[in-house]
């Protein structure tokens, strides 16, 4: 046994709240490895993609889910991607680069991020007040992923279902990142 | 009371009675009352005194041009000044004061300004009170600000809280009238996303106000179907009491909404929302506004808009007098006469400018032609008026209609000028609208009924038709053309007594012909000299009629005269609105370092770096102030270890192939023969060849790097790598993601460093000096297995690491840190303790990274490898930055070792004068040193490496204060560098 042992204590862990219409919460145990796809090997990494999750990597702003509904590949530009799973410790890009044999080079981003699912009749409603992009159900369908600044903290909108969405901003400015969601809740319950 | 000039129609709610109060008066009125209304149907006209001359007020129109109705609404920290009663909204409770005099409203002191008015015109306050010229500031302007001026501020804060939006449309529509309503139904049916903005409560525009038919139906009872109809759109959102009010690039418009002004209390809710809608295209259905005619006395109360005058009476079942006269150049102003007859209020008179027949039957009113009103009597509220033949008509109303000017307002938003059109006698919209924008109904001249409402649902077809829409076949909806014919007539040239063209800002057809003949031509020097338009209102009905008046004494016309443009907001906007969310702790978000809660435990003084909250000193029981503490760190840290966050320095992670070749791009010294496993010090140039950035940057394996940046440049040095992979150097396979939150990272400083990270760092990691030497650098484990990353570097020049932890397990890393060196006493330091270190050691930051300084004043310069180019490298080869007598950065002490070094104190030599001219340098950084036991500093000296052991004077005419100081190496502690290597 070692002699000192260590607590995790995620930002915003455990955090899970109802409001009139909303859920806001944040998920447990969210991995998140960068994937970048190396110059002329664009092809290869996309391959080693589709060969570890059973799903081809999506164009940039779009994602999807793996074959198993386990993960989710995010593209955010030509040649950087995110994978999204759930994972306890934040160990997991050896996991990732092993999947990929190689062929894209992998960053751990697990707790470079927090993250905020919010959802419900009036999720859209309370994100009117801090994002900016048109996220109307036909503008951003399901899947569709988006870099975005919400009361200035850089913000990634992934809209995960009918009327759900993660939201990703840096773990270092979690609690402000979330007083700004559940302020923008709150003025318009 | 009763409500003595309350009549019959109207859309108030007459079964909800509201409660008012003005100027602590009880009153009366009813839901759908605005307090103007609410005010004339209490018999209330005088409600208010004028900017300049404390002339007594009423109500001119009955919407946001109102230029004299302002008053202050609410008590206590709730007060709000100068809000135009005729858009406030009248709610049960409302309380309302008058503003801008001194003793009652009736009785104010400050008239008798009004007698001096032969001292005060236009200008008055840039020929007079020049002399003696140090009154201006202590006399003058205070006294004139005293006496000028509106309503006054609570000096409280705010309790109120302001939100902000964005909104999403294919297409905007601003305002609500008929051609809005026409121009929302048409494009609603096609499909498109459709927003409909009104600054109205009720929307609607002119067809509350008016008796006209839609559709054979009422214009009221039609705008509320079609209102009804759009509702029901889920396509639609229709936003009322929402002013559209900036129109800015790329479609984008300002927009505020008034959520709970017209509720007695917010609720906890934000009082007002600023949105930034973008729209794909936008309609501007403003509608036009009616501008007064300029005669003698023409500012009492009772002197109204004719328009005004009927929405009073049609939309509010209120008359605003008993015996009414009207005074028009137009067919426009024959309506009202009409529709007030037809509602049993006595109109007396019609007096028409034009030597025409009658426009329609009026019962009871004497149509006088070709005739002008020059005077009026009645120095609270009218009794009289004195037409240009000397006859002398009785009267409580004046309507006046001067004809209308379409609201051109947005179209200038992005410096689109308005042009003149004859047949209406009116400015519209130019053809250099903002991106997207098209204008229908009476903004855009379509100054009748029917021509609004077909062009609103056309303008708006075609706007849609443009974004892939296929317009409904509807047709528009059916209404007649109402005579609209206009003799233009700006002012009655016969008044002799003072005429008004701003009321506002109190500036006189007068004020508009001296400032002529002074010699002010453009119409933007017009209005800077006589402040006309410059006022709240922005001079909504005078701008037009006051150049009119311009046009006349320069002899030309209208349109050669020129217009003024309009700037947004189109009606005022709170600052507690354009604050919104950011004010208080909420001013900006805050950034927390992992072991904050530690930190906040254990006595810490945090101070913001950027957004970061970094703990500045650990404060311990018994220390009398920062020094102590400061002191205490520095010592214990030298004596035995200390611990510091340093998580906030940016951190990047970077791989690919041609990784090492591109940090020899952005660093000055070269990066391609950094062994895996070691860490080196880089050094990062602007392209002028100024330093711009420094760290460390650690080799994790063949192809991936991991760097470091300063607190301050973390995203700047981020955005600018990726400038130069993106467009620099495309070729290379390099790739780029900020870690910065994800390690914690802590330094561990001094002679026991190793001893504490021995009991943490699992066994099977050697950090021995041998196995893990100075700039060592490496994946480990520690506390049992959780992944951690060691380097072997030293800020402070004691033997020293750094260690990182995913982020999650920081707040528990510095407890076990503090645990584990509880045998070694050792201390958490702050950021204070930090530059004391890295000053005693000699070490730049961010003082001497001033973005004026380069790698050879930092005694860097063999740093910049000549082997290889980088940015920045060619014009830091430039001779003026390689002189000979270059500064170079040195240490500096004070000969009288008890005085206190004073940073940003200059240096001149000894037997110089201490002027500009001899400037020598000056002093970037000191501190105590409680290791020497003295203040030293850092600075910048002319050729200071070769001038050890000289003594300057070290100067500031800031402080005052003077010093000996000895020039000395950078290096107070352990110039060798043993200690870190140890």
């Amino acid at each position: 046994m070692p002699e000192f042992t260590l607590i995790s204590a995620p930002p915003l862990a455990g955090y899970d709240q109802s409001f009139d219409g909303v859920t806001l919460s944040a998920p447990a145990d969210l991995a998140i490895v960068s994937i970048a796809l190396p110059l002329g090997g664009e092809a290869a990494a996309e391959n080693a993609i589709s060969a570890a999750y059973g799903a081809a990597l999506p164009a940039p702003g779009k994602s999807v889910l793996s074959k198993d509904g386990k993960a989710r590949l995010v593209r955010l530009s030509p040649d950087a991607a995110f994978v999204i799973f759930t994972h306890a410790t934040p160990d997991v890009e050896p996991h990732v680069a092993a999947r990929l044999k190689g062929d894209a080079y992998t960053t751990d981003q697990t707790d470079v991020w927090t993250g905020l699912e919010i959802a419900g009749p009036r999720a859209r409603t309370a994100l009117e007040r801090i994002c900016p992009l048109d996220i109307s159900p036909q503008t951003f369908v399901e899947g569709d992923a988006a870099r975005t600044i919400m009361e200035h903290l850089g913000v990634l909108i992934i809209r995960t279902g009918d009327d759900g969405f993660l939201l990703l901003s840096a773990s270092s400015s979690a609690k402000s990142f979330l007083h700004a969601v559940e302020t923008s809740i709150h003025n318009t319950a | 009371m009763t409500q003595p000039n309350r009549i019959e129609g109207g859309q108030v709610d007459r079964s909800k009675e509201v409660k008012f109060t003005f100027n602590g008066k009880n009153m009366r009125g009813y839901a759908g009352d605005t307090l103007a209304s609410a005010l004339l149907a209490n018999g209330q006209r005088l409600v208010g005194r004028s900017f300049k001359y404390h002339r007594p007020r009423g109500i001119l129109t009955c919407g946001s041009e109102e230029p004299n109705a302002l008053v202050q609404l609410r008590s206590g920290a709730h007060q709000e000044p100068n809000t135009r009663a005729t858009v406030t909204e009248l709610f049960d409770g409302l309380t309302a004061t008058s503003q801008n005099h001194r003793g009652s409203l009736e009785h104010d002191l400050m008239a008798v300004t009004d007698l001096l008015a032969p001292f005060l015109s236009a200008g008055f306050y840039y020929k007079t009170f020049m002399w003696p010229k140090a009154f201006w500031e202590k006399l003058y302007e205070p006294m004139i600000r005293k006496s000028a001026g509106l309503g006054s501020l609570s000096m409280q804060d705010d309790p109120d809280s302001y939100d902000k939006g964005f909104l999403h449309c294919d297409l905007l529509v601003i305002g609500a009238g008929p051609a809005g309503l026409s121009a929302a139904l048409a494009a609603g049916r096609s499909g498109a996303r459709v927003i409909l903005a009104d600054e109205d409560f009720t929307p609607g525009g002119r067809l509350n106000a008016e008796t006209l038919e839609i559709d054979g139906m009422g214009g009221a009872d039609w705008a509320a179907q079609a209102l009804a109809e759009l509702a029901a759109m889920d396509n639609v959102r229709v936003m009322t009491r929402t002013t559209v009010y900036g129109a800015y690039d790329h479609g984008i418009y300002g927009a505020l909404e008034r959520c709970t002004d017209h509720l007695a209390s917010s609720d906890g809710k934000p009082r007002q929302i600023l949105w930034r809608i973008y729209s794909k295209r936008a309609v501007l259905a403003a509608g036009s506004t009616e501008r007064p005619i300029a005669f003698g006395n023409n500012d009492r109360p009772g002197i109204m808009l004719a328009g005004a005058v009927r929405a009073y009476v049609n939309r509010f079942g209120v008359t605003p007098g008993q015996q009414v006269a009207v005074f028009t150049n137009n067919d426009d102003g024959w309506r009202t006469a009409a529709d007030l007859a037809a509602k049993g209020v006595e109109v007396t008179n019609i007096i028409d400018t034009r030597d025409a027949p009658a426009v329609c039957d009026v019962p009871g009113a004497r149509h006088i032609r070709n005739a002008a009103v020059m005077d009026t009597v009645g120095r609270k509220g009218l009794k009289s008026v004195t037409l240009t033949s000397g006859q002398v008509i009785p009267a409580d109303c004046l309507a006046v209609s001067g004809g209308w000017n379409p609201n051109v307002h947005l179209t200038c938003h992005q410096r689109g000028r308005p042009e003149w059109r004859d047949d209406i006698s009116a400015f519209v919209p130019g053809r250099d609208l903002p991106v997207g924008m098209a204008v229908a109904g009476a903004a855009n001249g379509a100054m009748t009924l029917a021509a609004a409402l077909t062009e609103g649902r056309d303008v708006a077809n075609a706007q849609i038709k443009d974004l892939g829409f296929t317009a409904s076949r509807k047709t528009a909806p059916k209404a007649e053309d109402e005579p609209r014919d206009c003799a233009p007539m700006w002012h009655v040239g016969e008044s002799k007594n003072r005429a008004w063209v701003d009321q506002q800002n109190d500036v006189t057809v007068k004020d508009i012909k001296q400032s002529y003949r002074e010699g002010f031509r453009s119409v933007e020097h017009l209005k800077r000299y006589t402040t006309l338009g410059m006022a709240t209102d922005q001079g909504k009905t005078a701008n037009i009629p006051a150049l009119a008046i311009m046009a006349e004494c320069t002899g030309k016309s209208i349109p050669e005269t020129g217009t003024t443009i309009f700037r947004p907001p189109y009606t005022p906007i709170p600052l507690g609105a354009l604050g919104g969310r950011a004010r208080g702790k909420d001013f900006r978000p805050y950034r927390l370092t992992p072991s904050h809660d530690w930190a906040s435990k254990n006595g810490a003084t945090f101070v913001e770096v950027g957004n970061w909250l970094r703990a500045q000193w650990y404060a311990r029981p018994g220390e009398q102030g920062w020094r102590d503490s400061v002191d205490r760190e520095v010592v214990m840290t030298r004596n035995s270890v200390g611990i510091c966050d340093v998580t906030t320095l940016g951190k990047i992670d970077i791989q690919g192939k041609d990784a090492a070749d591109f940090l020899n791009v952005v660093y000055a010294n070269a990066f391609g023969k950094l062994p895996v496993g070691k860490v080196r010090y880089g050094l990062m140039l602007r392209e002028d060849g100024i330093c711009y950035d420094d760290g460390t940057t650690a080799r994790m394996g063949e192809n991936h790097f991991v760097m470091t940046t300063t607190t301050a440049n973390a995203v700047l040095v981020f955005r600018r790598m990726e400038f130069v992979r993106q467009c620099l150097c495309p070729d290379m396979d390099v790739h780029l993601i900020s870690t910065t939150d994800g390690w914690a990272q802590f330094a561990v400083a001094g002679p026991n460093a190793r001893n504490l990270l021995r009991k943490v760092v699992d066994e099977d990691h050697d950090i021995s000096n041998e196995a893990f030497p100075f700039m060592a650098c490496g994946e480990v484990t520690v506390c049992g297995g959780t992944p951690a990353r060691l380097f072997r570097i030293s800020f402070s020049g004691e033997l020293a690491y750094e260690i990182a932890v995913p982020a999650r397990y920081g707040n528990a890393m510095i407890e076990v840190l503090m645990k584990a060196g509880e045998e070694f006493d050792a201390v958490p330091y702050g950021t204070e303790a930090l530059g004391v270190m890295r000053i005693e050691k000699g070490h730049a930051a961010g003082n001497e990274l001033n973005g004026q300084t380069t790698a050879l004043n930092l005694g860097l310069g063999g740093m910049v490898s000549a082997k290889k180019d980088c940015i920045g490298k060619t014009l830091a080869q430039r001779p003026e930055m390689n002189r000979d007598d270059a500064i170079r950065l040195v240490g500096f002490r004070p000969v009288d070792r008890s005085l206190k070094l004073i940073a940003g104190s200059h240096f001149i030599n000894q037997d110089e004068e201490a002027v500009m001219a001899n400037d020598q340098g000056w002093m970037t950084s000191v501190a105590y040193s409680p290791s020497l036991g003295h203040s030293i500093g850092l600075g910048f000296i002319k050729s200071g490496h070769e001038r050890m052991g000289e003594i300057v004077r070290a100067v500031s005419p800031i402080h005052d204060t003077e010093m000996d100081v000895e020039i000395v190496s950078a290096h107070f502690i352990d110039p060798e560098g043993e200690r870190l290597r140890a």
